[in-house]
């Protein structure tokens, strides 16, 4: 008797007597989730199977391909200079992330560690900037740019890298702020400078930090569009762009299998990081900003 | 004036800062300047500079081409409003915006309060919700293309199926809902938002209503929802201002053997930002692109300080408005981060 009453509240609601009605809402809760989570998917599942199904195959309703054309994968690679686009792609997402992380980093530093007139109204600009429209700065740019010769050249990505982003900055902000200050105040009574401080103390303390900042810019880069498609010729651009324009035959009809490989090889990387840091994306870095 | 007021044991701090060495003061103030000096360079010659050029070329007839170009005063400013393409798009601008916004907030905050329950598998499920969220723009439209294909599209092999009428999805005027439905895949960047929201409610608050005899609905209408305010105003700010601004799904679901071009948007999907686009790189009047540029940041500066005047009384704030607000600006330590 007593032991049942001593019994572990863990998971309580499945120890009380179940009743119908709760049963039913359960399972309809279930089927709820898993017919949401199906629509969720099938886009990518489509895109999938279409990459393994042939080109005769396309008109024909099925969820399956006949036999898995993985043919279709050494087309991605092979009718556009897809390598060349990748190796373009990881470069400038390399560049920009690892400088924006850093940037971002030593800016956060100093909006949370040390005092100067004028920090304040530097602050609010960084909030301006989270809330600005990111296209009516970009094509202003590409003007200028185009003026001084650096359009169709990889120097932008290094000069917003440079720039770090607003919302990496709040991101550190916070990591450096919670830091206690004992640490800072032993270093600086053993002559220990600011820089030291942030290179040797505060840096290796936010290696998680680093590592959710340089995977979000990383993403980001990986993904971004309309920069490259502006700033970059159309031979020596990113795969984002270098995908939504290939895979045409010489008559300029699409190769769809072709594409949703491409596309799939495309994707693979994004959702490979993701799965491996989900925890991070979804409890961690994406809303440590809102808690 | 707080300082003031506040008893000496709160002053202290400040105390203890007017008699650091004035020579440290000014190392530190220094120190702070060569901190933030990549981000504050960037910043002015990164978005500043680019804000102020396009100012200028608002007020100018500049066609990117010729030397020639003079001032024409706020003509450009006119000619929006004389503009029948501009302000067709401005309107389906507006309904993307207000159809996307609201959608994806409640469907966000619905998926969220799923995912918040004691469920098996519950990990599993907030990670499919989130996933098209970091699926790369290029290849959403891709996907959603190859969906709403007319040959080999999955809807039309399902209309066939079922033995009704294929349908073209992606030409007028439903490829404005296959944007709006592509838009909303990536609603799981909401769900993660309002989840975070959900999960800063203390539990404690949700038991106490159930035990006066709230059920769910009430529970949450009347405790989560009011709780979660600043997190919705939050999402309505980042959502409009993303919304107003969107283009690229519109571009890139135009997309014709290989070819990007703003003027191969159907008609539906052409919003303002696509008609700005086709002004600079289709037909070179850069001078009125940067009026519709400028147009729009103002368009999205009004109506952020709107959407803050009318929530003023909807949002409530636990711990006041204040730190609510830095919040909602995307962090939320308010006071202790300011040493």
């Amino acid at each position: 008797m007593s032991r049942a009453v001593e019994a572990p509240v863990v998971g309580g609601l499945k120890h009380r007597p179940a009743r119908p009605g709760a049963i039913a809402g359960r399972t309809g809760l279930y089927v709820l989730l898993v017919i949401v989570a199906l629509i969720f998917l099938v886009p990518l599942l489509w895109l999938l199977s279409l990459s393994l199904k042939s080109e005769g195959e396309l008109s024909t309703p099925s969820w399956l391909p006949k036999t898995l054309q993985w043919s279709n994968f050494k087309d991605a690679v092979t009718l556009i200079p897809f390598g060349k686009y990748v190796t373009i792609s990881v470069f400038l997402a390399i560049v920009q992330s690892g400088l924006a992380t850093l940037s971002s980093a030593l800016t956060g530093f100093g909006f949370a560690r040390l005092r100067a007139r004028g920090k304040r109204a530097l602050f609010l600009v960084v909030v301006a900037t989270l809330m600005l429209p990111q296209i009516v700065t970009v094509i202003p740019t590409y003007l200028i740019f185009a003026r001084v010769h650096l359009v169709y050249t990889y120097w932008p990505w290094v000069l917003w890298g440079l720039a770090g982003s607003a919302f990496l900055i709040f991101l550190f902000r916070q990591t450096f702020a919670s830091i206690p200050m004992d640490l800072e105040d032993a270093a600086i009574i053993d002559g220990c400078g600011y820089f030291r401080i942030f290179w040797r103390i505060f840096l290796p303390m936010a290696k998680a930090v680093l590592v959710a900042g340089f995977v979000l810019s990383f993403t980001a880069a990986w993904g971004d569009f309309i920069t490259p498609s502006l700033f970059l010729d159309s031979d020596h651009t990113t795969l984002a762009v270098g995908l939504s324009g290939g895979y045409t035959t010489a008559a300029g009809t699409p190769i769809y299998t072709a594409l949703a490989a491409g596309s799939v090889l495309y994707v693979l990387p994004v959702l490979i990081l993701f799965i491996v840091a989900q925890r991070g994306f979804i409890n961690g870095f994406v809303t440590s900003g809102l808690k | 004036m707080t300082t003031a007021e506040a008893p000496a044991a709160i002053r202290l701090p400040a105390d203890v800062q007017t008699t650091a060495p004035r020579g440290w003061k000014r190392y530190r103030a220094r120190t702070f300047y060569a901190f933030v000096s990549p981000w504050l360079a960037g910043f002015i010659l990164l978005t500043l500079f680019p804000l102020g050029y396009a100012l200028w070329l608002s007020f100018t007839n500049f066609d990117g081409m010729t030397g020639h170009y003079r001032y024409v005063g706020l003509q450009n400013y006119a000619d929006i409003f004389r503009d029948p393409d501009a302000l067709h798009s401005l309107g389906r601008t507006a309904l993307y915006t207000v159809i996307t916004v609201p959608a994806a907030i409640i469907i966000g905050t619905a998926l969220a309060v799923l995912v918040n329950r004691p469920v098996r598998g519950r990990a599993a499920f907030r990670a499919i919700f989130y996933l098209p969220a970091v699926v790369p723009i290029v290849a959403s439209a891709l996907c959603f293309k190859m969906l709403f294909d007319s040959d080999f599209g999955l809807l039309n092999h399902i209309f066939n199926q079922l033995h009704l009428q294929t349908i073209q999805w992606l030409a007028d005027p439903l490829v404005f809902w296959v944007m709006i439905a592509m838009t909303l895949w990536g609603v799981g960047g909401t769900m993660i938002i309002s989840l975070a929201g959900l999960q800063g409610i203390p539990g404690e608050l949700i038991e106490a209503a159930k035990v006066d005899g709230a059920n769910a609905w009430r529970a949450f209408t009347r405790i989560s929802l009011p709780l979660l305010s600043p997190i919705i105003l939050f999402e309505v700010i980042t959502g409009v201002i993303a919304s107003i601004q969107a283009f690229i799904p519109a571009l890139l679901l135009s997309i014709q053997s290989g070819t990007v071009a703003a003027t191969s948007v159907p008609q539906s999907n052409y919003l303002f930002m696509i008609h700005a686009y086709a002004q600079y790189f289709d037909y070179g009047r850069f001078g009125y692109a940067s009026a519709l540029l400028w147009a729009l940041f103002i368009l999205i500066l009004v109506l952020t300080a709107v959407i803050f005047k009318v929530s003023g009384r909807a949002v409530f704030y636990e711990s006041g408005p204040d730190e609510a607000a830095q919040a909602a600006a995307g962090h939320a330590t308010g006071g202790k981060a300011e040493r």
